[in-house]
């Protein structure tokens, strides 16, 4: 048992760390809030040149054939940043499921894709689902003329706004089906609009979408588990974004607390705050912990791993909430300002949170493993 | 990054399951089940007995004194094991905190009087340390100790002494010396407990145990210069070096599992309207919440054990993880309480138990309430809460 990174593990730590410090800070991040999709192209390219779309791709298609503890190590420092760029919905989850189940004319996107030229945004839940992955869907894809006609609706799919392809989940001959589509087909339609944490999203409507054979990814047994994979994936990555940005809120409380003066002295003195940090110091070391337990558990089989990947949720959701919270409260009124990076952290963390499933799904996917134990 | 136990390690750990199974009797068991406060002498014995067969009585010691050259994340599977089963850890004072003082500062004429009979139970120690006067503020300690001739003559008090009343030896913290800064004049000190003018009084407290914790009161009491450790002025290093020996057992993972365990035990047996608690929303959740949790507390243990380069200060890490297990402890015992609901009122003093085929009393209702109201010292012993905090101000902040 061993918590250290390795060589190679450090140097992408590091790498991108240092970029991340010396080229996206927080009046970077502001800027590119206010961008019309929440991105920006020429730093989307550069995280390319990085190579940090293709961590996980393996070596014969051009990737660092690296495994989920490198991407973990990755957008650990894309939450310390709070990086708004779809790493996640394109690297993350997107290119592991065209690497997973994609045709071979699928596959041959990953190239595009890890050069910066392809985005995706992973299309699953309706409206009137609550994070649920599988429960009926209203969107279907009826066979039609040796192809596909997709109708139907999602909502919140997050970053669609700035992605070239949807990877859609649909009911397909009464199974669910994943299938990819252009954002730009035809009966395709987004209404966009930007979440708490300036990232962006869409409810999506399709009708009447012309889909060929080969916009099909796969389906049944097989899409469920490759949708719920992705999730579990998700969930970890931004338990280790949470962490990231976690460890940032500190260093910006800790100096705070060392500069402001009220009182004729730095309210680092007082002892309920000096108390407040250490509480908040808990929070991130179990946070890490946490993480590591996920990190243990994501190649497991699918119910043991979804079930820790909750566990991990319903920590480090907690945690981020409270060093998020408290972040605000030890910064007195400024913490409520849009000038001033502590509050934005504060929305990143509900951000966090409320996707790929909230606390209380989380609590009830553990709780619905006690009765299949009993 | 690893996250695997070697093979070595899963072997070693069915070995000490399979030789616990087969030699931890089940009277045994239950009296460790509902938590004899403090445990039976001959319990004790016997299971260091069992244990020196195998040469596990002292694991945190080196081989040569009876130890092991077990890593610390065999200990840490050992104890696992040991809480798994309710078998009975053994003695904490002597072996987990004089045995290393004894080892590293002792001299060998002391190693040779004290660590065998420790080992296999014969002498069985209480910790003398914190006073009236002297709680969170230890360094303040007045217990004096004068040499006169060959003894030194000890006048003071102590406080909270577990097991005092069942204990053969104390090690003491006693003030040697009053004119140096307050850790510098501190010593270490073996004091037999039926030596002429040491008393123990008993300190009945609310999880009721009638003598777990105890006050010890020192009236001129004579103890042979040779039962000094290592050096007077010393004292406060070596309590330092004890508490260092041990960094992860403030996080009590083993007890907080094996609690978390017996609440799930509960839960299930325990139902409302025809369904087991543990499949009620509202309880599984708080399950869920507490379990989550607890695995993170696993994983902080195995980070130190596995010696990682933690970013943050390693003192404050130690501090966060008791902070941590400390109030886990509080969790899941509050849990279990509300699992029982009106079982919970039923009082068990004293290492009372019910018969095993009891109509109205479930076999898990005896020892929960007083580990309960027991550990709401949890967060007291040890450092309380609030030093805790202070020192990872102090250490991580700079505050």
């Amino acid at each position: 048992m061993d918590f250290d990174l390795s060589d190679e593990q450090q140097m992408l730590r590091d790498s991108a760390e240092r970029y991340l410090r010396d080229n996206y800070n927080f009046e970077t991040f502001r800027a590119i809030a206010n961008e019309e999709n929440a991105i920006s192209e020429s730093q989307w390219q550069a995280m390319a040149e990085m190579g940090w779309l293709l961590v996980e791709l393996p070596e014969a298609l051009g990737g660092l054939g690296c495994s989920f503890l490198e991407t973990a190590v990755l957008v650990e420092e894309l939450g310390r940043a709070m990086v708004l760029e779809p790493v996640m919905s394109t690297a993350v989850i997107g290119a592991h499921m065209l690497l997973q189940a994609g045709t071979p004319q699928q596959q041959a996107l990953l190239g595009d894709l890890a050069a910066g030229k392809l985005r995706l945004a992973l299309a699953c839940e309706e409206a009137g689902g609550r994070y649920s992955l599988d429960a009926d869907l209203v969107t279907r894809a009826e066979a039609v003329d040796g192809g596909y006609q997709l109708d139907g609706h999602k909502t919140v799919v997050l970053d669609a706004p700035s992605a070239h392809k949807l990877i859609v989940s649909a009911s397909v001959g009464g199974e669910l089906g994943l299938f990819l589509v252009d954002s730009d087909a035809e009966g395709v339609m987004l209404s966009s609009y930007p979440l708490i944490n300036s990232a962006r999203a869409s409810d999506i409507s399709f009708s009447g979408t012309r889909l060929d054979s080969s916009a099909l990814l796969c389906a049944g047994a097989e899409a469920t588990a490759l949708l719920q994979e992705v999730c579990d994936r998700a969930v970890l990555a931004q338990a280790a974004m949470s962490l990231g940005a976690m460890e940032k809120v500190l260093d910006v409380c800790a100096e705070y607390l060392q500069t402001r003066q009220q009182f004729g002295q730095p309210i680092g003195k007082f002892q309920a705050l000096q108390h407040r940090m250490s509480e908040m110091f808990v929070e991130v070391q179990a946070s890490r912990s946490a993480l590591y337990h996920g990190l243990a558990h994501i190649g497991a089989a699918a119910p043991e791993r979804s079930v820790a990947m909750s566990q991990v949720k319903v920590t480090v959701a907690k945690a981020a909430h409270f060093v998020g919270a408290q972040g605000i409260q030890l910064h007195g009124g400024i913490g409520l300002t849009e000038e001033y990076p502590i509050g934005h952290y504060f929305r990143y963390f509900t951000f966090l949170e409320k996707s790929y499933g909230d606390r209380d799904y989380h609590l009830r996917n553990i709780a619905k493993s006690y009765r299949a134990a009993h | 990054m690893n996250f695997e136990f070697s093979a070595d390690d899963e072997q070693f750990r069915q070995e000490v399951r399979d030789y616990l199974q087969s030699r931890v009797p089940e009277e045994l068991r239950r009296r460790v089940y509902i938590k004899y406060n403090p445990p039976l002498r001959e319990d004790l014995r016997y299971m260091l007995g069992a244990l020196a067969e195998k040469g596990w009585s002292a694991p945190g010691l080196p081989i040569e004194y009876g130890g092991t050259d077990w890593s610390p994340l065999r200990k840490h599977i050992f104890l696992e094991e040991m809480y798994r089963i309710d078998a009975l850890e053994s003695a904490w004072g002597g072996l987990h905190m004089l045995a290393p003082v004894l080892v590293a500062f002792g001299s060998e004429a002391q190693k040779a009087r004290f660590l065998p009979p420790t080992l296999n139970g014969e002498i069985y120690w209480c910790q003398g340390f914190s006073e009236p006067n002297a709680g969170s503020d230890l360094a303040r300690l007045r217990t004096r100790a004068v040499l006169d001739g060959d003894h030194y003559v000890v006048n003071g008090q102590k406080i909270w002494t577990s097991d005092a009343s069942i204990a053969d030896w104390g090690f003491f913290l006693v003030r040697t010396d009053p004119d140096v800064k307050p850790q510098a004049g501190i010593s270490f000190l073996l004091i037999k407990m039926d030596t002429p003018g040491v008393t123990v009084r008993p300190i009945p407290t609310i999880d009721g145990s009638s003598a777990a914790l105890n006050e010890v009161f020192l009236d001129d009491v004579r103890v042979p210069k040779d039962q000094l450790v290592g050096e007077a002025g010393k004292g406060w290093t070596y309590a330092k070096y004890l508490l260092e020996k041990e960094r992860t057992a403030s996080a009590f993972l083993y007890y907080n599992k094996r609690e978390l365990a017996k609440l799930k035990d509960i839960a299930r047996s325990e139902q409302i309207d025809g369904v087991a608690l543990i499949e009620t929303p509202e309880f599984a959740a708080r399950i869920a919440d507490v379990e989550a949790d607890m695995h993170a507390l696993e994983w902080s243990v195995l980070r130190v054990l596995a010696n990682e380069d933690n970013k943050y200060n390693l003192n404050a890490v130690i501090s966060a993880l008791k902070l941590r297990g400390s109030s886990m402890q509080q969790r899941v015992t509050q849990l279990y309480m509300d699992a029982m609901g009106r079982r919970a009122l039923r009082c068990f003093p004293d290492h009372q138990d019910i018969a095993a085929d009891d109509p109205f009393w479930p076999h898990y209702v005896p020892g929960r309430a007083n580990t309960y109201f027991e550990w709401r010292a949890s967060t007291i012993y040890g450092g309380t809460q609030e030093v805790q905090k202070n020192i990872i101000a102090k250490l991580q902040f700079g505050l």
